[in-house]
């Protein structure tokens, strides 16, 4: 099991054990972490799945695909630390990991 | 007046012109309630109805747009995933994208998303805004336009047409090609003759293009479509394609005209809305979501129970179609406090369901809103007091209106609109 918190914009935390392989969207979700929206179901296409990973963290991360980029860019989050949850596989690496959400998905 | 108790929302016109009234019936029982018919399940609540769109595993999505018209009749001495797959083998339109499951949607998804990127988005932004002056300027001297015929439908298809990268030659071909919406899925009795569809005809041009794009590619659109691969990698087979692009057409003409009806219907009930959103267009897109949670086109979609599971407290059962009513839970007062009122300014609006949720979330989500957005840009300017016909539709207080006899989609046959013309 992977400890996963994830961290709503009112200070609310929820950590969670994801499994490994499972997207961290996905983790979220089936926990009940509010904040992720996730209106696609993990297909890349919407956007509501943001969550914000600081730099530490980051560097641990394979780098967002093209599709994610674009969809990244087509939300027009403006913050640096932003990534799509739903692109993003639970590995043994990110035990501990923390992150936060966006004031909303939309 | 309706007995709701033994109404039959399938077949039912009354039900059909006033369905919300069924639907609070309805929640009054239980966010999850049986119907004493046809082994159907209604979800009303909000919560629970986007608990079964997020799980693919106890539900199918083989009856998304029949509902329990599906043709299987399940033996529960059978393996229910065999029965579901025999079905779609004899039932064509049970194996598009919206009724496939996992794995198999995920092919289909792979060669939707190639169309349907972000920056081919962007590109079919501004042939919106072109295609809607010339609409606009085929009635702007006449005062009066069908919202449904003369602005929604045209525009709708040729949206669509752009997107996907028709040829400019072909669009009066195309806008020929538009669908009778009584022959949809989920008409009243569960009668409609696909074969009166023009995806046909659809189907034919895009057979056409996709094979000569692959045998000689151009670097436009259609060599994209043409060239885009599945999930695994690998080169769909032409007609896999051609499906995709078919479905295109059907998912976004009917849905987003009448997601134009409603705009207009607001905008002619609320007077000083439309000089609010002349005054500040910013306001629009807030128009748009409002609209569409209280009057999303898809009232109600479905999903067809294959394994037991317990949702709301109830237990449902290999076998029943569950009728996830859309336009109920966009009215869910647990989720959305008041919620018959219109309200522009409604804070968690954008949480509404009315394109769905998970997996089967309607790809073209961003489409429709960018083409109503579009839409009320370019009307604004050049329309205004903006009413109903009233011969047509009857005085404020007392419209009437013709419905589609359709007990998955809601919308109007025709929406007369007068308007003067701003010089």
């Amino acid at each position: 099991m992977v400890k996963i918190t994830y961290v709503e914009h009112d200070g609310e935390r929820t950590t969670v054990d994801a499994q490994p392989g499972e997207s961290m969207m996905k983790a979220a979700v089936s926990h009940g972490v509010a904040g992720i929206e996730a209106v696609c179901g993990g297909n890349c296409a919407c956007g509501t799945c943001r969550i914000y990973v600081d730099d530490n963290w980051r560097a641990k991360l394979p780098s967002p695909g093209e599709s994610e980029s674009e969809m990244i860019d087509f939300c027009g989050d403006p913050d640096p630390r932003v990534r799509l949850s739903c692109q993003i596989a639970v590995s043994e690496d990110l035990d501990g990991m923390e992150v936060t959400l966006p004031e909303s998905q939309q | 007046m309706t007995n709701f108790e033994t109404a039959d929302v399938f077949k039912d016109l009354d039900v059909n012109d006033d369905p919300y009234s069924y639907f609070e019936y309805l929640r009054g029982k239980g966010p999850v309630t049986p119907l004493a018919l046809r082994n159907v399940v209604a979800v009303t609540g909000y919560d629970e109805g986007v608990a079964i769109f997020r799980d693919d595993e106890n539900f199918s999505a083989i009856d998304s747009t029949t509902g329990p018209f599906l043709p299987l009749d399940y033996d529960p001495s059978l393996d229910i995933d065999d029965q579901i797959a025999r079905c779609r083998q004899e039932n064509p339109f049970a194996n598009t994208i919206i009724n496939q499951d996992l794995p198999d949607h995920n092919r289909s998804k792979a060669i939707l998303n190639g169309i349907i990127t972000p920056a081919r988005l962007k590109e079919n932004e501004a042939f919106m805004h072109t295609l809607s002056d010339q609409i606009i300027d085929e009635f702007i001297d006449r005062g009066t336009f069908d919202a449904v015929s003369e602005y929604g439908q045209p525009f709708a298809q040729l949206v669509i047409a752009d997107l996907l990268g028709v040829p400019k030659e072909d669009h009066g071909q195309f806008r020929d090609m538009i669908g009778d919406p009584a022959q949809l899925p989920g008409a009243l009795g569960g009668d409609f003759d696909f074969s009166k569809n023009p995806f046909v005809g659809i189907a034919t041009y895009f057979a056409t293009y996709i094979q000569e794009r692959r045998a000689n590619p151009r670097g436009d659109v259609l060599t994209r479509l043409a060239q885009q691969t599945a999930d695994d990698g690998s080169l769909p087979d032409v007609m896999e394609v051609v499906a995709v692009a078919t479905f295109l057409f059907g998912a976004g003409q009917d849905t987003t005209v009448q997601l134009f009806t409603g705009m207009m219907r607001y905008l002619a009930e609320n007077p000083g809305l439309e000089d609010r959103l002349r005054e500040n267009p910013a306001l629009i897109p807030d128009l748009v979501e409002e609209v569409l949670r209280l009057q999303g086109t898809v009232k109600s979609t479905f999903r067809y129970v294959r394994r037991p599971v317990t949702v709301g407290g109830v237990d449902l059962e290999p076998g029943m179609h569950v009728m996830i009513n859309l336009a109920a839970m966009n009215r869910d007062p647990k989720r959305f406090p008041d919620p018959t009122t219109f309200d522009i300014e409604r804070k968690n609006v954008r949480s509404h369901v009315s394109f769905g949720r998970g997996i089967h979330a309607c790809a073209g989500g961003p489409l429709a809103r960018a083409e109503a957005r579009v839409t009320m840009e370019r009307l604004l300017p050049r329309i205004r007091n903006i009413r109903l016909n009233e011969a047509k539709h009857g005085p404020a207080g007392a419209r009437h209106f013709d419905y589609l006899p359709n007990y998955s989609l809601r919308g109007v046959s025709e929406m007369q609109v007068e308007f003067d013309r701003i010089d």
